[in-house]
C-alpha cells in the first residue's frame, strides 16, 4: 500500500531530520511508528501526503508515485488527523467541516449529504452536525476530523499523535475508531509515543535520530528493554514488573504469564 | 493562606453568544507552601478556567479569590481598587503550549524577559538565567541558542525557567507533559517534584495521566462541568467505585495490582504507591 525508499528529509542543509528510511506497508496493515520527541516520526507522516518534499527517495502509494502532479490522487488515499483538534477545523459547523474534503473532490451534492450524514452517523456525531466546532471536546473534534476523512473514502489513516492531548475518554474513544476501521480493512499508521497504544498493531517500527532502528513484529518490540530505552521510551509497566522479577532472579510462572498476557492486547 | 476561592461562579459567552458555565459555586483553600496538587476532570470541565482565577486572569462573576492576601472580586477589579501584577508575579502559570509564547532571539533573552519587566536589573537575571536553565534540565549552551530551533520538550523547559524566573511563590502547570515522550515527561516531572521539596512550594498541576496523579500528587481536585466533585487524598481517589463517572481511569500500578490479586489471590499488605513497593511486596509473597 505504501512503499517508502531510500528517503531522506532535512529542514536545514546538512542536519538531515530523515535519513535513508525504506519501509513497506501493506494493505490492511496496522503499523505503529514509535519515536522520542525529535526523532522525525511527524515528519515521516507529513512526507508522506505531500506536506513535505523529500531531499532524495520516494514514496509510492496504491502504485502512485509522489509527486507535484499525484499529490491530490495521494491525498485521496491516504488521510491524516493531527495531534491538536483545534488546529484543524476549517468549517463554521461540523457539517461544513466534513463537507470540506469533498468539496474539494467536487463530489455532487446529492452524493456529499449522504456521506455527511453517513459517516457523522459512523463516529457518532450526527446530533452534532450544525453545531460549531469549538463547542466540542477535544475527542469528540478528533471524531469529526475522522469522519471528514471516512467521507473521502481513504485507504490509510495516518494518526499523527491523535491521542497525546485528549483526556481518557477522548483517547478511548479514538483508539476503538483506530480497531474497528482496522478491522474493516483500513490500513492504519499510528505515529506516538503511547506504548498502550502501540501494542494494539501488528507491527512497531521505532524511529531514532532519523533512521529506523527496529522494524519488528508488535510483541518483539514491545518486549525490547534495551531498544526501548535508548528511544527515550518505555516497557509497559507489566512488562518492566516481569524484567525487575527476572533481575531480582525470582521466579513465579503464573505471574510471568499473567504479566505477559495483561500487556498484549491479541 | 496562599489562595481561596469563596462561593466562586463564572460564565463565559461562546462565539453563539450563549453563557456557558464554566465554574459553579467553588469553594477551595489552597495553602502557600508546600502543597503538590493535581487537578483532572475531562475536556471543558473548568480546569482551565480554575486556574486562571488563581491569577486573576480571570476575575469571578460572583464570589471571591484571595491571592496571598488580595481579594479579587468583579467590583474590586472594575473599581480599580486592587493590583493585579504582583499576583500575576507572585502566582507563576505556565499555559498548556508554552512553547507558542516564546518570541526572543535567544533562550536567555526569554527567561530574563519576565523579571526584567518587573523591575529585575539585567546583571541578576542573567546570574538566574544560568542557575534556571539547569534546574529545568537543560545545560547553559541553551541561553545563546534561538528557542525556534528547539524540540517540543525543550521549548517547555526554557518557558518554565521564564515562569521560574519571577520567582513566584505558587506555580501552576496547564497539561505541562502533554506530548512529551516517556522520558521527556518523567524528567520534566521530576523537575517539579524538586521545585517542590527544595523550595517548599505549592505546585498546582493540570493533567490527564492518571499516573502522574497517583505517583505525585499529595492531594487531587476533580472538576466536573463546573462543579468540583473531589478535594482529597489522590489513592482515596481511585479506590472510589464511580471514577469513570468522572472520566478519570485507573492508574497502571493499582490496576496491575488489583490483576495480580484477583487473578493469582496474592495477598498484599497494603496498596503500593510505587513500583518498588510493588516489587518488594511481590518479593515476599513469592519467597
Amino acid at each position: 500500500m505504501i512503499e517508502i525508499r531510500d528517503l531522506s528529509f532535512e529542514y536545514q542543509t546538512g542536519k538531515p531530520v530523515l535519513h535513508d528510511i525504506n519501509l513497506s506497508i501493506k494493505k490492511g496493515e496496522w503499523v505503529t511508528i514509535l519515536g522520542h520527541n525529535g526523532s522525525g516520526k511527524s515528519t515521516l507522516s507529513k512526507l508522506i501526503v505531500g506536506l513535505l518534499k523529500p531531499k532524495t527517495g520516494s514514496v509510492v502509494v496504491d502504485g502512485l508515485t509522489l509527486s507535484h502532479d499525484t499529490v491530490h490522487a495521494i491525498r485521496r488515499k491516504v488521510g491524516i488527523v493531527f495531534q491538536n483538534p483545534d488546529n484543524q477545523f476549517v468549517g463554521v459547523t461540523v457539517r461544513d467541516d466534513i463537507a470540506f474534503g469533498l468539496e474539494n473532490l467536487q463530489v455532487p451534492r446529492e452524493d456529499m449529504i449522504e456521506r455527511i450524514e453517513r459517516f457523522a452517523q459512523k463516529v457518532g456525531m450526527t446530533e452534532f452536525l450544525n453545531k460549531e466546532p469549538h463547542a466540542l471536546s477535544g475527542g469528540q473534534k478528533q471524531r469529526v476530523a475522522i469522519a471528514g476523512i471516512l467521507a473521502m473514502d481513504t485507504d490509510v489513516i495516518i494518526f499523527d499523535e491523535a491521542t497525546s492531548m485528549l483526556d481518557p475518554k477522548g483517547r478511548r474513544m479514538i483508539v476503538d475508531y483506530m480497531r474497528q476501521l482496522n478491522r474493516e480493512g483500513v490500513t492504519i499508521l499510528t505515529i506516538t509515543h503511547d506504548m498502550k497504544e502501540a501494542v494494539l498493531s501488528d507491527r512497531i517500527v521505532i524511529l531514532k535520530e532519523g533512521k529506523i532502528l527496529l522494524d519488528d513484529q508488535a510483541e518483539l518490540v514491545l518486549n525490547n528493554r534495551d531498544m526501548l530505552e535508548q528511544s527515550n521510551l518505555e516497557l509497559l509497566l507489566p512488562l518492566r514488573v516481569r524484567h525487575a522479577l527476572k533481575e531480582r532472579g525470582l521466579k513465579h510462572p503464573e505471574l510471568e504469564a499473567l504479566l505477559w498476557a495483561s500487556s498484549s492486547n491479541k | 493562606m496562599g489562595i481561596k476561592f469563596e462561593q466562586v461562579n463564572y460564565a463565559y459567552r461562546g462565539p453563539d453568544g450563549q453563557k456557558y458555565l464554566a465554574l459553579a459555586n467553588i469553594n477551595l483553600p489552597i495553602g502557600e507552601t508546600g502543597e503538590f496538587i493535581t487537578l483532572i476532570g475531562e475536556t471543558g470541565s473548568g480546569k482551565t478556567t480554575l486556574v486562571q482565577h488563581m491569577n486573576a486572569l480571570l476575575v469571578p462573576d460572583t464570589g471571591s479569590v484571595t491571592v496571598l492576601g488580595v481579594k479579587v472580586t468583579k467590583e474590586a477589579v472594575a473599581k480599580k481598587r486592587i493590583k493585579l501584577n504582583p499576583i500575576r508575579k507572585k502566582v507563576g502559570l505556565v499555559f498548556q503550549f508554552p512553547e507558542y509564547q516564546l518570541f526572543e532571539e535567544t533562550v536567555l533573552k526569554d527567561i530574563i524577559f519576565g523579571p526584567k519587566n518587573f523591575g529585575v536589573p539585567e546583571a541578576e537575571a542573567k546570574a538566574l538565567a544560568h542557575e534556571l536553565i539547569k534546574v529545568v534540565g537543560l545545560d547553559e549552551s541553551y541561553l545563546s541558542r534561538s528557542p525556534f530551533n528547539l524540540s517540543g520538550g525543550e521549548k517547555k523547559r526554557v518557558s518554565i525557567a521564564g515562569i521560574l524566573a519571577m520567582e513566584p511563590d505558587i506555580l501552576i502547570l496547564d497539561e505541562p507533559t502533554s506530548g512529551l515522550d516517556p522520558m521527556g515527561r518523567d524528567e520534566l516531572l521530576t523537575v517539579f517534584n524538586r521545585i517542590h521539596t527544595t523550595l517548599n512550594k505549592t505546585i498546582i498541576l493540570i493533567t490527564h495521566d492518571m499516573n502522574t496523579v497517583y505517583r505525585y500528587a499529595k492531594r487531587a481536585l476533580v472538576m466536573r462541568s463546573g462543579y468540583l466533585v473531589y478535594d482529597g487524598d489522590p489513592q482515596a481517589l481511585f479506590s472510589r467505585k464511580n471514577i469513570e463517572n468522572w472520566n478519570l481511569e485507573t492508574p497502571d500500578l493499582l490496576a496491575l495490582q488489583q490483576l495480580i490479586s484477583s487473578e493469582l489471590g496474592f495477598k498484599f499488605p497494603h496498596t503500593a504507591k510505587t513500583e518498588e513497593d510493588l516489587l518488594t511486596m511481590l518479593e515476599a509473597v513469592i519467597a
